[in-house]
């Protein structure tokens, strides 16, 4: 456990450096990705100018909201970018490598790949939750559920995305699958949270875990709501036991390629 | 004849080849079933916690606006900016630029085939559905309906392809344009009511989603309300200007994107 994860960590910090050789492309990702995420709290805000509140979403909330789903997205997706890429290399033989590796797999397949632009989510999801804790004028109690829940909605996000990117071992189409799948599970947890009411909410939480990485911690913060609080971090140890459970599965349904290549 | 030809056998080979991926097929409904189903259903609930109407303007109209945008982004074909790009990285730009055909037409004529089957797949489920669901506007039994809504659809085709090829040219001399792509993105996004239907622009940002490419490569989104069989030669109009303008200026763009090209070289 402690040599995966030191390893883990090595691979990270490879992964950073070589990304942050090419400095302008580094820079602009970076930027870029931060105003890119901009424009999705201005339509959101005109939404609740527009409409009214619903569900008592406040444009704060929404604030959070883009925060939590931008630091999720962005630490899943700088750090452990490889998870996204495996129905890639099993289609193209090159998870061979991979499973001759002496290392965990898992940490292995997930460490393999750096996303750069995820790096401009994860500083626009830090701002956006300064601003919102700032807004809402936190407590020393609310700063910490922000910080227990940032961490269980990361692990409840990676989590799921081992579930859906292991799916593409099940198929010969394996990556056009996954990523719709992925769309299916992060689209709604852009959307204003307030519009989630019955069926709907369960099926978001439960079924396809979409709210439980901004949704619920935004609204377990606000109203200091420790059975919401509670909830997260539980079903994000479910989900997590759940994503190595299928991974290992998955990776069974696993063929070798003939291809006469060493991997990519 | 010859550009027609290289039209054809283009749009043809893409077809055979997204019928031989039907995951393709799933990724794309399943992308518009989670991204217009969703807010559909969350715009239902707020316009009949506000009484069926906001800003004098009807849950059916919101519908139908919303699902041509999202019909139209099945399109994809604001894929050809990073088509572009990774023909400059990987160097398959030589070998496109060698080929007796232009290569600004395979590529616009390449996405043309590839969206075509996919949006009008999910645009024959999703108009049925809606029509099924929420009705259809009283609009669309005006003679002119019909025959502007192709003319703008084909506007809409034709700025899209230049604005988004104006952003993947820029490939050949800044080589990472994805921070290009993502602010031209979100502002066709955000102007073209995707998220917030153009019924509840502020009064600027509407004056702004209109006189702006961005804006008018989503006219499309304009044709479900009413005052559409008043506006539209307005509005065909400025969008016929935005194609001559950047057509022309993608034109120029392209001239001396071939020159930065070295052949064997870099």
């Amino acid at each position: 456990m402690k040599n995966d994860l030191s390893f883990a960590i090595y691979a990270i910090k490879k992964n950073i450096q070589g990304s942050a050789e090419l400095r302008t492309s580094f820079l602009t990702n970076v930027i870029g990705m931060m105003i890119n995420n901009t424009a999705f709290i201005l339509l959101w805000v005109f939404f609740i100018n527009a409409v009214g509140q619903i569900g008592g979403w406040t444009p704060t909330d929404i604030i959070g909201l883009n925060g939590f789903a931008a630091l999720t997205y962005g630490l899943a997706f700088s750090t452990f970018y490889g998870i996204r890429k495996m129905p890639d290399y099993a289609a193209t033989g090159a998870f061979d490598r991979f499973m001759l590796s002496p290392k965990n797999l898992l940490v292995r397949v997930s460490t393999s790949a750096f996303s750069t632009s995820a790096v401009g989510d994860v500083l626009f999801g830090i701002v956006c939750l300064g601003i919102f804790s700032f807004l809402i004028h936190t407590n020393i109690i609310q700063l910490a559920l922000l910080l227990i829940l940032a961490f269980a909605a990361c692990l409840v996000f990676i989590s799921t995305i081992i579930i859906i990117y292991s799916i593409g071992f099940l198929f010969t189409d394996g990556n056009n699958v996954s990523e719709g799948i992925f769309q299916l599970f992060f689209t709604p947890a852009m959307f204003d949270g307030g519009a989630y009411q019955g069926g709907m909410r369960l099926i978001f939480t439960f079924i396809i875990p979409s709210l439980l990485i901004g949704t619920m911690p935004i609204e377990a913060i606000k109203d200091l709501s420790f059975v919401k609080a509670t909830l997260v971090v539980g079903l994000s140890a479910v989900w997590f036991l759940l994503s190595i459970l299928i991974f290992n599965r998955s990776v069974k349904k696993y063929e070798s390629s003939n291809f006469m290549t060493f991997g990519n | 004849m010859k550009e027609l030809r290289l039209a054809l056998t283009t749009i043809k080979i893409r077809i055979k080849d997204q019928l031989h991926y039907p995951g393709r097929f799933f990724t794309d409904i399943v992308v518009f079933a989670t991204r217009c189903g969703i807010l559909l259903v969350l715009y239902w609930y707020v316009f009949k916690l506000r009484g069926g109407t906001i800003s004098g303007t009807t849950f059916q109209a919101v519908a139908w606006s919303m699902f041509f945008y999202f019909t139209f982004m099945t399109f994809r074909l604001r894929d050809i900016s990073r088509e572009m790009m990774m023909d400059v990285q990987t160097g398959q730009i030589e070998t496109l630029m060698n080929k007796p055909i232009s290569y600004l037409s395979y590529k616009a004529w390449g996405r043309i085939g590839t969206g075509i089957l996919p949006m009008l797949t999910v645009g024959a489920l999703g108009a049925t559905a809606l029509t099924l669901t929420v009705g259809a506007p009283p609009l669309m039994r005006s003679a002119a309906f019909f025959p502007t809504l192709a003319l703008v659809f084909i506007g809409s085709c034709s700025l899209t392809i230049a604005v988004y090829t104006i952003v993947g040219l820029l490939s050949f001399w800044i080589e990472d344009i994805n921070p290009v792509f993502w602010m031209v993105d979100k502002a066709v996004m955000m102007l073209g009511g995707s998220y917030l239907p153009i019924a509840l622009f502020p009064s600027l940002m509407y004056k702004i989603a209109v006189f702006s490419p961005f804006g008018a490569s989503q006219f499309l989104t304009h044709t479900a309300y009413a005052k559409w069989l008043y506006e539209w030669p307005m509005l065909i109009g400025i969008q016929a200007a935005w194609i001559v303008l950047l057509g022309t200026t993608m034109l120029i763009m392209y001239k001396y994107a071939r020159k930065t090209v070295c052949v064997n070289g870099g």
